[in-house]
């Protein structure tokens, strides 16, 4: 058995509490960060132990801290991405409303390593308990001198605020984000100039995803070469899986990175639910293609699901089984992008808007011969040439559905209805 | 504090004010139910930012309502996850005994229902929120017994209560 | 304006990089995109988002190019050029995702093409012909915001279904006219250009955004569905409003005006124009025209022939031959009109009494040495390029609205240390580095302080023997507003001083303009780049002091005195000019009330409205023993001559104005005069005649070479040379005297309320409100005035009140703006009802005032009052 660590606190009666948090250790590291550290050795720390970004891209968390200039003449900031929209996840939730001092400590020691002093939490509106811990457990970061002036005798300030997301999923596009904190439309802004240069009102910004956060302090007490081993070396350490759709037990797994599809789907999961088959499972939510039931060997890290055509995006795995209409899901999804699009650029706002038009048709059984190439017509137009990633994320996840699963549209098509009602 | 000072103190967290548009939002519509012209003017003049910038993010956010809704707002989860888990049979059995269709608000004022996109707990799915809870796990039978019990309060409460609750307008 | 993407290496050097588009080669500045770099070889990249102006947004995607090394396609408007990169705009993939844009952009476009206003001239029309697919696959239905358009302002209307996102509208009104009124409301495909609530009704009403749109998403009301484009003649020429002097396009249909356009690359507006310029030219066509001569008989003006005029005027004018003779013309005058009056008065009435400014007096004496030592006869652009900007006077964001635009753009790409000094708040303020408030005829204290506050900063850098001058000029105390300025300036390389022309109005003028000197002597010797304008609010004003329409100075700023230079013209015209300065129009007021003016000659003017003393002007006016006024307008002073000439409008004869920044530019005909009237030389023509003689040259083609001949900045002008964005004037600035003022008194703190006064963003003095657009856009006539004011006063913004001066009062509606100071209470001058100069006296400016709630009486008599026309 894997011995969580991320996750060890959250059914812990009151670990959202500070005493409980500190019963099992914590705040040790940032003692330790402060005492025994300098901010670039904490930079070194993390880019030795390959700690890789959880919010979806997995960009190398070191190296991007080291893009911020050490010298900016201007405030830096830390922005924790805790928007967690991407349909299928909901491990920052868990985190933040039983370990909300797990984030706490993790973001006090990163924002120590790129010299910032001021972080703010984007939190999706809707997590009202996760806002109402959070709130409540930087309240008493502060009395107890964890946040602060002068935290815990050193040079280092640092406060948290918490900023409310309201309902928009672009807020999790880490340049929308920033838009969306300085009070605009929440936007992808274009890069470069990339955030650690010129973020958050101009300044160097680091943003990072709760999860990612999270892992810091234990790489930090335990060492880069303790979290390396855990998984894939160049993709390492331990990793929350989110389990949900037609599963047995869906929930929130903590297992490490790479361990096999069908291991997390069949004993974690406790496999599909009774009488039913697999039919094929997102693997890293709905931006991720979809893998049929027979490509599930895969291993879940980010380079094994890259080379298997999908990602592990934000490692919400939602399972499909054969009672399911492919169509419908690949509309639901499609109707999803088309909904949170921010209607910046053509290919995605205009895009979208005629492919859902096209499945909606083809769904209800009045489908045409030629949608299907329309479809991929527009997947070609809008793959690629959209301003963020979140248009390409629908096209290429409409095109695997398109290709694993051709006779089910076809099927709508000819027989003119949903084969499946 | 009044609602001046809730988005004032609000708006001390940035170093600009721009950015305290969407707190201020949020404590407007928590005081006032929903978010009318009115209103966003007030919000754009306690910050002293433009009103056209407080009009665009209070039509961006889907949190945020320029229009009266229903003392309780069924907002019922409809993506992938709980698609999957039966969020459909859930919305048309609501809009059946509501008596609406999604989006609408029945005669009374009461009930408000929305279908959302996913709201971060597909563990629990299907799920709802309403007010600041999630309900998760729902199937029918549920779902009655928690329109049951809400129909309750509501009949328990005063009419003053009901009135503070009652978006104007409705 | 390119944006600003260049960038310098070491020592200021550019830095050039090698880029290869389709095969070409070429070196561009680092920073350059690969869109400009495209440009530049005349390779034709699509774009919808990008305008030159702007930052790059790269959202509609049109200009997608392949870059070796590139996974993806890259946006051109976007993409900075990098040394080696080989560039690729003409491949089958670049070809196929255009026309995908466009497939796209077109399934959702309601294609109403034969009822848009923008057929024929519609950006995405020619995009689709060029790279579009030639039939489309949409079949489902297409998304409809709305079935009728929507009115969102008096002049704006929208069709959102037509609106292709491309966010240029809002970005132009928020990034260049700092409006901020337009927005973007929902998102994704409900997203929806628009104003607060659905309204534009209280912005600036600029058009611009209508002017960018690229399809026919926002429209000008009033030219709905007046013409095609194909069916307009069109004429380049300048506005007739403010200073600034922008070009734009006015389209006549069959001789009727129709409507205003800009152009993208031309003058020193670049596309943007004001509420005035865009919609304030149809003041042509209004019916308070004058429609034939008039002449006075038993106390009533009355209609007659040109012939029967002439024998009248004839009669009249050899009555007053031993008297003195005086002359006023407008500054809106072109330049061949004006230079050709005071031709007129100075060889056919042989008089200096010549002026054109009827709101001031101008303290030539000090004025001249500043002009002749500092004005910069340059491209705005380029003198607002330098790092420190200082503001002086006025309000440029309603006076002179492009230049207000342009100075944004410099402050808010961090180019510009932008600072104000003034009594009036602008919304410029916002952008500024240091704002000093002055109190009403305080500008020039503030500038000793500021002048002291530099001196006692840069001490040891300044020589002992102007350190022993200054020392004794520069006692005065400043704030910590005043020395923030000090600081700036001193830290800025290079400064540029603009200067409202509105200083003049004061009593103080002089000491105002000594102090600028002083300030400006300084920075000199500090070794500071320096550069100098003034901010006219007349069109042409800068073009009326060339031509010498003023007493003391002769065509070319020469003094009157000066024998050598008035010889030369004595030569050249044959005549004999008077040697001493003449009177300004001020004293030739007092000439007419001590009842020695014989003959004053009214052209284009109307002081009975803007002299600033109501009472003593028209005593005046009445005085003088003949009054002749040339006008297009039925104005008030109109109504007290003798003889009425109707004169072409502005738009009905061709000439040249010389804009703030020194440019002339040709001002074009393009309707035919109204009625009776005649074009203004062939007035003076006729005017000369009755005297018996004969101006030559007379016609405006060769006055404009004589002008060219003899005044020195205009030498080797042509007309033909002046092309699309005018020529500049050329003078050599004659170094200053080193002459250094002493400051002057602090005005002595008063808790009085003092008017002042201004032009307000919709208008421009009295002739813009003969435009019916701007009329129905416009605010009605307002008084403005601080919060703390109103509320001590007991008064609330939208009140009636009445403004009450020793002189007179007047009654309107109340404005309470939050950025006045306290003791601040303005009424703009551009509403003829008010009458607003009959609360000013000779002499006082600002004047003191009392505001109080009006009666409900009041309210009718005003409302009746407002709109009434001319006393005639
Ligand atoms: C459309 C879109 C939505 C995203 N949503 C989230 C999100 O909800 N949470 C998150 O952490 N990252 C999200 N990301 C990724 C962020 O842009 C960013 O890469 C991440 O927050 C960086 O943090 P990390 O390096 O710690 O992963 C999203 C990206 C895109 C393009
Ligand atoms: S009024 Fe002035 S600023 Fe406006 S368009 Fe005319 S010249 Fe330009
Ligand atoms: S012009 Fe480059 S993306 Fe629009």
């Amino acid at each position: 058995m894997f011995e969580p660590i991320l996750l060890r606190n959250v059914d812990v009666p009151d670990g959202h509490l500070l005493a409980t948090y500190r019963a099992g250790g914590g705040y040790q590291a940032l003692a330790k960060a402060l005492d025994e550290h300098t901010p670039d050795e904490i930079i070194s720390l993390v880019k030795e132990s390959n700690l890789r970004g959880r919010g979806g891209a997995g960009f190398p968390t070191g190296l991007k801290w080291s893009f911020v200039p050490k010298r900016a003449g201007k405030p830096k900031y830390l922005c924790c991405n805790a928007d967690e929209g991407e349909p299928g996840t909901f491990k920052d939730r868990i985190i933040m409303e039983r370990d909300p001092h797990q984030l706490i400590e993790g973001l006090a020691i990163s924002g120590y390593a790129i010299g910032a002093e001021t972080a703010y939490v984007y939190i999706r509106g809707e997590y009202t308990l996760a806002i109402q811990r959070l709130e409540q457990a930087i309240a008493e970061a502060h009395a107890k001198g964890y946040l602060g002036t002068r935290i815990r005798g050193s040079d280092f300030n640092f406060v948290v605020h918490i900023h409310c997301g309201a309902g928009a999923y672009i807020c999790g596009e880490e340049t929308a984000m920033l838009d969306s904190l300085e009070g605009k439309r929440a936007q992808p802004r274009l890069k470069p100039p990339f955030p650690a240069v010129e973020g958050l009102y101009a300044s160097p910004t680091v943003i990072n995803n709760v999860e990612t956060l999270a892992c810091v302090p234990h790489i930090v007490l335990r060492g880069a070469g303790w979290f390396r081993n855990i998984g894939p070396d160049k993709s390492p350490g331990p990793k929350l899986y989110c389990l949900s759709g037609q599963v047995r037990k869906p929930g929130l797994y903590e297992l490490p990175m790479g361990i096999p599809l069908r291991e997390l789907v069949e004993d974690s999961g406790g496999g599909p639910l009774p009488g039913r088959k697999i039919k094929a499972v997102i693997p890293g939510g709905v931006s991720a293609p979809l893998i049929p039931a027979h490509g599930l060997d895969v291993g879940m890290d980010f380079d094994s699901l890259a080379a298997a055509g999908s990602m592990l995006g934000s490692a919400g795995v939602i399972v499909i089984d054969d009672s399911t209409c492919m169509v419908k899901v690949a509309t639901r999804i499609i109707e999803f992008f088309h909904h949170e699009s921010c209607g910046k650029c053509t290919p995605c706002r205009e895009g979208l808007n005629w492919v859902v038009k096209v499945l909606r048709r083809v769904e209800a059984g009045q489908g045409v011969p030629g949608d299907l190439e329309q479809l991929e017509a527009l997947c070609k137009g809008i793959f690629g040439n959209t301003f963020c990633a979140l248009g390409d994320g629908a096209a290429i996840g409409l095109r695997a559905a398109l290709t694993h699963f051709e006779h089910e549209f076809v099927a709508h098509i000819e027989e003119h209805r949903c084969p499946f009602h | 504090m009044n609602m001046r000072e809730k988005i004032k103190a609000a708006a001390a967290r940035y170093p600009d004010q721009r950015s305290a548009i969407m707190p201020a939002l949020l404590i407007a519509q928590k005081e006032h139910g929903y978010l009318p012209g009115p209103v966003l003017e007030e919000v754009a003049d306690i910050l002293d930012v433009e009103r056209i910038w407080v009009y665009e993010l209070a039509t961006f956010y889907t949190l945020f309502h320029t229009e009266p809704v229903g003392v309780f707002h069924l907002q019922l989860c409809d993506n992938v996850s709980c698609m999957l888990r039966g969020a459909e049979d859930l919305l048309r059995h609501l809009e059946e005994v509501l008596g609406i269709t999604k989006g609408g608000t029945t005669p009374d004022g009461l009930f408000t229902l929305s279908t959302v996109e996913c709201l971060g707990a597909c563990e629990m799915a299907p799920v709802m929120q309403l007010g600041d809870d999630y309900q998760g796990d729902l199937d029918i039978a549920r779902i009655d017994a928690l329109l049951d019990r809400l129909r309750a309060t509501a009949g328990q409460a005063t009419g003053a209560d009901l009135a503070a609750t009652v978006p104007p307008g409705e | 304006m390119p944006v600003s993407l260049k960038s310098r290496g070491e020592g200021g050097k550019k830095v050039m990089v090698r880029v290869t588009i389709n095969e070409q080669t070429l070196e561009v500045e680092t920073g350059s995109t690969v869109l400009q770099a495209a440009e530049r070889l005349g390779i034709d990249i699509p774009t919808f988002c990008y305008l030159k102006r702007l930052p790059a947004l790269a959202s509609c995607r049109m200009c997608l190019v392949e870059i070796e090394g590139h996974r993806r396609l890259q946006p051109s408007c976007a993409t900075a050029v990098t040394d080696g990169m080989v560039v690729r705009t003409n491949t089958p993939l670049i070809d196929e995702t255009r026309s995908s844009m466009l497939d796209m952009l077109l399934a959702n476009h309601p294609l109403d093409c034969p009822i848009c206003d923008k057929g024929g001239e519609c950006e995405l029309q020619d995009m689709v012909m060029a790279y579009g697919p030639r039939e489309s696959r949409f079949r489902d239905t297409k998304r409809v915001f709305h079935s009728e358009d929507i009115r969102l302002s008096p002049v704006i209307i929208m069709n959102v279904n037509r609106c292709i996102q491309c966010q240029r509208c809002v970005r132009m009104c928020e990034e260049v006219v700092g409006a901020v009124a337009l927005g973007t409301v929902e998102k994704g495909m409900d997203t929806a250009v628009t104003g607060f609530e659905g309204s534009l009704a209280s912005c600036d009403q600029c058009g611009n955004c209508v002017e960018v749109c690229p399809v026919g998403a926002l429209m000008s009301f009033p030219y709905r569905y007046k013409a095609r484009p194909w069916d307009l003649a069109e004429t380049d020429t300048v506005c007739p409003h403010c200073g600034t002097g922008c070009q734009l396009t006015v389209g006549t249909r069959k001789g009727e005006f129709m409507r205003v356009r800009s152009k993208a690359e031309h003058g020193v507006n670049r596309e943007t124009l004001c509420v005035r310029g865009r919609f304030g030219l149809d003041f042509v066509m209004s019916q308070d025209r004058i429609k034939r001569p008039m002449v006075r008989r038993d106390g009533a003006l009355v209609p007659v022939s040109w012939e029967e005029a002439g024998d009248y005027l004839r009669r009249r004018l050899s009555a007053v031959e031993g008297k003195a003779a005086g002359g006023l013309a407008s500054p809106r005058l072109p330049n061949e009109m004006l230079y050709q009056f005071q031709k007129v008065m100075r060889t056919v009435f042989r008089t200096n009494n010549i002026d054109c400014a009827s709101r001031w007096s101008t303290p030539f004496d000090a004025l001249g040495p500043l002009v002749a030592g500092f004005y910069t006869r340059a491209p705005l652009e380029e003198v607002i390029g330098n790092d420190c900007v200082l503001v002086v006077g006025g309000n440029v964001t309603d006076e002179n609205p492009i230049t207000e635009y342009l100075l944004r753009d410099g402050a808010r790409r961090g180019q510009v240390r932008l600072l104000m000094l003034s009594a009036r708040p602008s919304r410029l303020d916002a952008d500024a580095l240091a704002v000093v408030r002055v109190s009403p005829g305080g500008e020039a204290a503030s500038l000793a302080a500021v002048v002291a506050s530099i001196v006692a900063a840069a001490g040891e850098a300044l020589p002992v023997e102007m350190l022993a001058k200054i020392g004794a000029t520069t006692a005065t105390a400043g704030s910590d507003e005043t020395d923030r300025l000090a600081t700036a300036l001193l830290e800025g390389r290079s400064v540029t001083v603009l200067v409202s022309a509105d200083l003049l109005r004061s009593p103080l003028a002089r000491a105002t303009l000594q102090q600028l000197n002083n300030l400006l002597q300084v920075l000199r010797v500090l070794d500071k780049g320096l550069a100098m304008q003034l901010l006219f609010d007349r069109v042409n004003q800068l073009g009326a002091w060339d031509m010498g329409v003023l007493p003391a100075v002769l065509p070319g700023l020469r003094a009157v005195t000066d024998d050598a230079a008035r010889g030369a013209l004595d030569r050249a015209w044959g005549a004999e000019i008077p040697s001493q300065p003449g009177a300004d129009f001020d004293g030739m007021l007092d000439l007419c009330n001590r009842g020695r003016m014989g003959m004053l000659y009214i052209a284009g003017s109307d002081p009975l409205m803007s002299y600033p003393d109501r009472e003593f002007v028209q005593r005046a006016l009445r005085a003088a023993d003949l009054l002749i006024v040339q006008d297009a307008f039925l104005t008030d002073t109109a109504s007290l001559a003798d003889v009425v000439l109707p004169a072409a409008s502005y738009g009905e004869e061709s000439g040249t104005f010389t804009n703030n920044e020194g440019r002339v530019q040709k001002v074009s005909k393009f309707r035919e005069p109204a009625l009776d009237a005649r074009g203004n030389l062939a007035i003076f023509d006729f005017v000369a005649a009755l005297r018996n003689q004969a101006l030559r040259p007379s016609v405006q083609s060769e006055i404009f070479d004589e002008i060219a001949r003899l005044v020195p900045a205009y030498g080797g002008l042509t007309q033909d040379q002046l092309g699309v964005d005018g020529a500049f004037t050329k003078a050599s600035r004659v170094p200053p005297v080193g002459e250094f003022f002493a400051p002057p008194l602090a005005p002595i703190a008063t808790d009085r309320l003092m008017l002042i006064t201004g032009n307000c963003l919709f208008h421009n003095g009295y002739l813009s409100e003969h435009s019916e657009i701007l009329n129905t856009v416009a605010y009605d006539p307002y008084v403005e005035m601080g919060a703390r004011d109103a509320v001590q006063l007991g008064l609330s913004d939208g009140d009636q009140v009445v403004v009450r001066s020793a002189q007179s009062e007047l009654t309107a509606q109340l404005k309470v703006n939050k950025r006045f100071p306290t003791g601040l209470v303005f009424v703009p001058e551009n509403y003829r009802a008010l009458r607003l100069n009959g609360l000013m006296r000779r002499g006082e400016y600002p004047c003191p005032v009392n505001v109080q709630k009006a009666h409900a009486a009041f309210e009718i008599a005003t409302v009746v009052g407002v709109g009434a026309g001319p006393g005639i």
